[in-house]
């Protein structure tokens, strides 16, 4: 088992951008042995995917190029082999799994079809024996009915399952070496659950060799036995997972394992990676944990702001030939509870669970079936147009996709203004700017980068610019609808600790909803559980994290990794 | 990674002007753009009509595209024609698009009864083949040049006016336009500050198309008899030369098919590069 199966020396990538040359990878080595898990990890722009392509001989050149080293793969080097060769070992010997199944997956061709192909593609089958291997794969990936599955379409199919296609996909051919980038990122954490233990299980049945991308040791600890850590373009650190998780030696490593928000502690602040990196190393274990005192709930001091009675959003299902309304989709159904000023609700759940919708619908974006959403003593749903848009200042929403959420082709300095022009706050453009810089301020941006557009932005700056927009007309109740979900959990961890520091400041509540419960129960006072569009369990955050009564609350309470490592 | 500062369309103007034929393209329209100003103020070709020299003299240096049956200068009929149709371009364009645009919008962002009031008339107007439709508000409007503008404004809306209220539909969705109505922003503002900003690049192609289809257009029309009258265009030159090719007088034919070509060649390969620039889904797809 110890034969070294691929091996990576000195791997130096380039890429060739407007401003100059980007390594993207420095002088990187790694061996992967036979039956292995290798977990690399980083955050988005540590080179992470780009070695992957590279040994998938997938760098798109240019602009970007190999310049140096050799990767060896069952003993001959993949960068030196003909498009020919390397055609016969991509999908054959390694194959790869991607992040996004949505997208992975050809949108007009049977999923059955799909398999089949990657199948003759390298094996001299006939058709029928590929669909009978197709068959078995479907089943071994534990695809319910995968007689019937097998002639779905992938829209027809959940992104969970979407994704179980993938990896029969790239099972097909029995490879030697997989390769996963960030293959449970975009699923919800039951979700990726059920995919991490899948892939666990075909490893040692089949005994294949594992590359494993992520941005979450968390993930990592599930399956890897051996880590590997990129910053920045450069491997910092590699060893057993075993030894990585238990005594970690880079302040980064060190940094990435603090940033997750765990389940048995509650720090007042999340600790991030720049919180190592700037310590010398000395002091790196004088870095102090405060604990999070834990908030009356039911204080009579705190006055209720925001009651919800018997919220209800049915969409109607259109069907027949006149496109009656057939049935109706249930999104919210008899939702009810009260938030109490200055305190922070977790809404969880997992994806089309209706906790989205229940969001938009508390702030009228989408207009409620029926039910009513009491806001300091006034009833929303008693507002016209006019009134409510005024209530709209102390009402803002946080968004989950700092991309799409901040319209491209306005600077950063007129997004953030927009709202207190609207509600004409600030005599002239130079008084709403002074009030913009402030806020740049406040969220941790440079006040220069006012005249920017959004798309030179990282994600995390994104989700602060959003912050800020929010922000601006000194808002008292902000809903973040899953505003964490989609950033590296370095990052997610420095936007949690900025909304906390807001809250403080500026005496916010929030409703924070999000599929990740580890994350909710280190921001939320109180949790309530929803699942297909009711409010299953509806509890003190730590109630529900020591005796939770409902079983799907366990089930989400299950599929948070732990980060204990599994593996030696 | 810092990408270079600055805005989604100085973005692709600087990759525009690293396009050589891109810019070489622009540099043509701009010539002809040039050469029809200078014809509608009187500065060339304000004497097309008066006699230069024999019938139908073959290019020379002196006439360097000839002249016809009445010993015009072909060069000057040509200018004469590239004011016809830069300006039928131009003024078809601008009237489509705004056709276009508005409605799209309106249907996208609405949607419901509205939408379907649109769609309606749109799909009607569709059903009719456009040439018969051009062929019959040629005819109520009268010969002239008013009729070609009108006819051509009024039938080429459709393919923009679709694409915009798919678009339209499409952004109402995205959170940015969501995060506008959160901060208690009306209707005129998501449309026109959001949406509208965000859907340019399609009206920008496709002005750079309808252009030059417009120009094709009137060439058709003035070859039927239906378009400008009693002044030359490079269809009624095109119309004139069917008698004169049999006794081998090829010159007006080719003065006008060349003047064409280049322009209409011109706007498709800056269209093309326009595409390439601004279209957000080609991104990355060098």
């Amino acid at each position: 088992m110890s034969e070294i199966l691929l091996s990576i020396k000195n791997l130096n990538v380039e890429f060739k951008t407007d401003e100059g040359i980007v390594h993207a990878v420095k002088n990187f080595n790694l061996d992967i042995k036979k039956g292995e898990t290798v977990g690399l990890v980083g955050e988005s722009g540590s080179g992470k995917s780009v070695t992957s392509l590279a040994i998938m001989g997938l760098i798109p050149n240019p602009p970007g190029k190999i310049t140096s080293g050799e990767i060896l793969f069952q003993g001959k080097d993949l960068l030196k082999m003909s498009r020919e060769e390397l055609r016969k070992i991509r999908g054959n010997k390694i194959s790869m799994i991607f992040q996004e199944p949505m997208t992975s997956l050809n949108p007009v061709f049977t999923v059955g079809n799909q398999i089949d192909e990657a199948i003759i593609l390298h094996q001299k089958v006939s058709a029928k024996e590929a669909r009978k291997r197709t068959l078995e794969l479907l089943h071994e990936v534990g695809i319910p009915n995968y007689e019937q599955k097998v002639n779905d379409y992938p829209h027809q199919m959940s992104g969970g399952q979407k994704q179980r296609v993938m990896i029969a996909m790239a099972m097909a051919c029995k490879p030697d070496l997989m390769i996963c980038d960030e293959p449970t990122t975009a699923l919800d954490v039951t979700i990726q659950k059920q995919v991490l233990e899948l892939m666990f299980n075909l490893q040692n049945k089949h005994g294949m060799a594992m590359l494993f991308i992520t941005h979450d040791l968390g993930v990592i600890a599930e399956v890897a036995n051996h880590v590997a850590v990129m910053f920045r373009g450069d491997l910092v650190e590699s060893s057993s997972a075993k030894e990585i998780f238990n005594d970690p030696k880079h302040p980064y490593t060190k940094g990435l394992m603090a940033c997750r928000p765990s389940l048995d502690k509650n720090p007042k602040r999340l600790l991030t990676v720049e919180t190592f990196l700037n310590a010398e190393n000395a002091k790196i274990s004088d870095i102090k944990v405060e604990y999070k005192v834990e908030k009356e709930t039911d204080d009579e001091k705190y006055p209720v702001l925001l009651e919800i009675r018997n919220l209800k959003k049915y969409f109607p299902i259109k069907g027949g030939i006149f496109g009656r309304t057939v049935d109706e989709f249930k999104a919210v159904d008899d939702v009810s509870f009260k938030l109490r000023k200055g305190r922070i609700l977790g809404l969880v759940g997992e994806s089309g669970c209706g906790k989205t919708t229940l969001g938009r619908a508390i702030l009228r974006l989408i207009e409620p079936t029926a039910g009513d959403i009491i806001y300091s003593g006034v009833n929303l749903g008693t507002l016209n147009h006019s009134q409510m848009q005024a209530m709209r200042r102390k009402m803002q929403i946080i968004f989950q996709d700092p991309y799409s959420s901040l319209n491209p082709r306005m600077t950063v300095g007129d997004i953030i203004t927009e709202p207190l022009e609207i509600h004409n706050v600030g005599a002239n453009k130079k008084e709403r700017y002074d009030v913009a810089q402030s806020l740049m301020e406040k969220v941790g941006l440079k006040t220069a980068h006012l005249t920017r557009y959004p798309h030179e932005f990282s994600g995390g700056q994104r989700q602060r610019i959003c912050i800020a927009r929010a922000l601006s007309l000194k808002p008292e109740f902000i809903i973040c609808d899953e505003s964490v979900s989609a950033l590296d959990v370095s990052v997610q961890a420095q936007v949690l600790n900025l909304l906390l520091d807001l809250q403080d400041e500026f005496k916010l509540t929030y409703i924070f909803i999000s599929h990740d419960l580890g994350v909710v129960k280190f921001l939320a006072d109180e949790v309530g559980v929803m699942n297909k569009g009711k409010i299953v369990e509806y509890a003190k955050a730590s109630e529900i994290y020591k005796n939770p009564r409902e079983d799907y609350t366990k089930r989400l309470l299950d599929a948070i990794p732990r980060g204990i490592p599994v593996r030696g | 990674m810092s990408i270079k500062s600055g805005s989604l369309s100085a973005h692709a103007w600087r990759q525009i002007k690293k396009e050589k034929l891109a810019m070489l393209s622009l540099f043509i329209i701009v010539i002809y753009v040039l050469i029809a100003l200078a014809s509608v103020t009187g500065l060339l070709a304000a004497n097309w009509s008066k006699e230069v020299g024999a019938s139908y003299s073959a290019p020379s240096l002196q006439h360097i595209f000839g002249t016809d049956i009445f010993g015009r200068s072909v060069l000057e009929k040509t200018i004469k024609g590239t004011e016809v149709a830069i300006s039928v371009g131009l003024v078809t364009a601008v009237l489509s698009i705004t056709i276009g645009v508005f409605l799209g919008a309106m249907a996208g962002y609405f949607g419901g009864f509205i939408d379907e009031m649109i769609v309606w008339f749109y799909t009607t107007l569709s059903s009719i083949p456009t040439t018969m439709l051009l062929v019959a508000i040629a005819l109520i409007l009268g010969k002239g040049m008013l009729a070609v503008y009108l006819a051509l404004g009024l039938t080429s809306w459709v393919s923009l006016c679709r694409l915009i209220r798919g678009e339209v539909m499409r952004h109402c969705e995205r959170e940015y336009v969501q995060a506008a109505s959160a901060i208690g922003g009306g209707h005129l503002r998501k449309i026109f500050k959001h949406i509208l900003p965000n859907v340019s690049h399609i009206v920008i192609i496709n002005f750079s198309l309808q252009f030059q289809t417009a120009i094709k257009s009137e060439v058709i029309l003035s070859y039927l008899g239906l378009g400008v009258q009693g002044r030359p265009s490079w269809g009624t030159m095109i119309d004139d030369s069917k008698l004169e090719l049999a006794r081998g007088v090829w010159w007006q034919l080719a003065a006008a098919t060349i003047a064409m070509m280049f322009v209409v060649l011109a706007f498709n390969i800056l269209g093309d590069a326009l595409r390439d620039a601004l279209d957000p889904k080609l991104k990355g797809k060098s």
